[in-house]
């Protein structure tokens, strides 16, 4: 049982490459103004995360019987993709239609929204035994 | 329209598939009550006891054991394999061994007692 496990990393890695892609194309889309594409880039990029992140958590979910209602991927898409728009803005990648407080505003109320994750966490935590969910254990 | 024969098959084919499921640690209990075993040694002495009516998959063994260990019901010990590595032996713990004996008094030896032994039986 690992808070960091294999599919998690997996999960880190593939977002990484995902959120570089997709500030590239951004950039490029802006720079060009095709705002249409904009929207188009900004759901393929949220889907592919939606499907890498339920496709990961449910091979983890196999192995690893940890229960954490789902946070340490929420989590770990904060962390990556915090870290990979801050870097990108660091190193001058960005198009001059890009401002860093896009990317502040969007941690911000992201983090709103993971301490009430990880309160629903704590409250499900009651529902398990040495952190496995008490539905989980017997076969 | 269903003969009363494939009914009967039918939905005695879902009560059983309700039915198995959980019962996957009682068997693992009772057969590491027997004796120390490793999974394939486990995986047999289910089928065994079940007269072949439960079968558990290598992994699903593998998964439940690990679950068992980190919450203490089973551990375990290296043992030689028949030609190759050494296997884990697993083994109940005195907690999984207290819990299995209280599990059954309050579920499975009702069963042999009246009225209840008497119903089943006739």
């Amino acid at each position: 049982m690992k808070i960091i496990s294999r599919n998690l990393l997996l999960f880190a890695l593939l977002l990484f490459i995902y959120t570089v892609l997709f500030r590239f194309g951004l950039g490029s889309l802006l720079s060009a103004e095709k705002w249409a594409w904009v929207i188009v880039i900004a759901v393929v990029y949220g889907a592919m995360i939606f499907v890498t992140a339920w496709m990961t958590g449910k091979r983890d979910g196999i192995n690893n019987f940890l229960f954490d209602a789902g946070f340490r991927w929420n989590l770990t898409t904060f962390i990556v993709w915090g870290a990979a728009s801050e870097a990108w803005f660091l190193l001058g990648f960005q198009s001059a239609h890009e401002t860093i407080r896009v990317v502040h505003i969007t941690l911000l109320i992201w983090s709103g929204f993971l301490i009430l994750h990880f309160i629903l966490f704590l409250i499900l935590r009651k529902r398990t035994i040495k952190g496995v969910h008490k539905t989980n254990i017997f076969e | 329209m269903k003969t009363d024969d494939a009914l009967h098959q039918e939905l005695l084919s879902a009560w059983e598939e309700t039915y198995k499921k959980g019962q996957l640690t009682l068997w693992i209990f009772l057969s590491l009550k027997e004796g120390p075993k490793y999974v394939s040694g486990l995986q047999e002495s289910i089928e065994r006891f079940s007269k072949g009516t439960i079968h558990a998959e290598e992994q699903s063994l593998y998964r439940t054991l690990r679950k068992f260990y980190h919450l203490k019901m089973v551990d375990f010990s290296a043992g030689k394999g028949h030609k190759g590595p050494d296997r884990k032996y697993y083994h109940l713990t005195p907690l999984g061994a207290s819990l299995l004996q209280s599990f059954v008094e309050r579920n499975i030896q009702l069963f042999f007692e009246e009225p209840l032994q008497e119903l089943l039986l006739n």
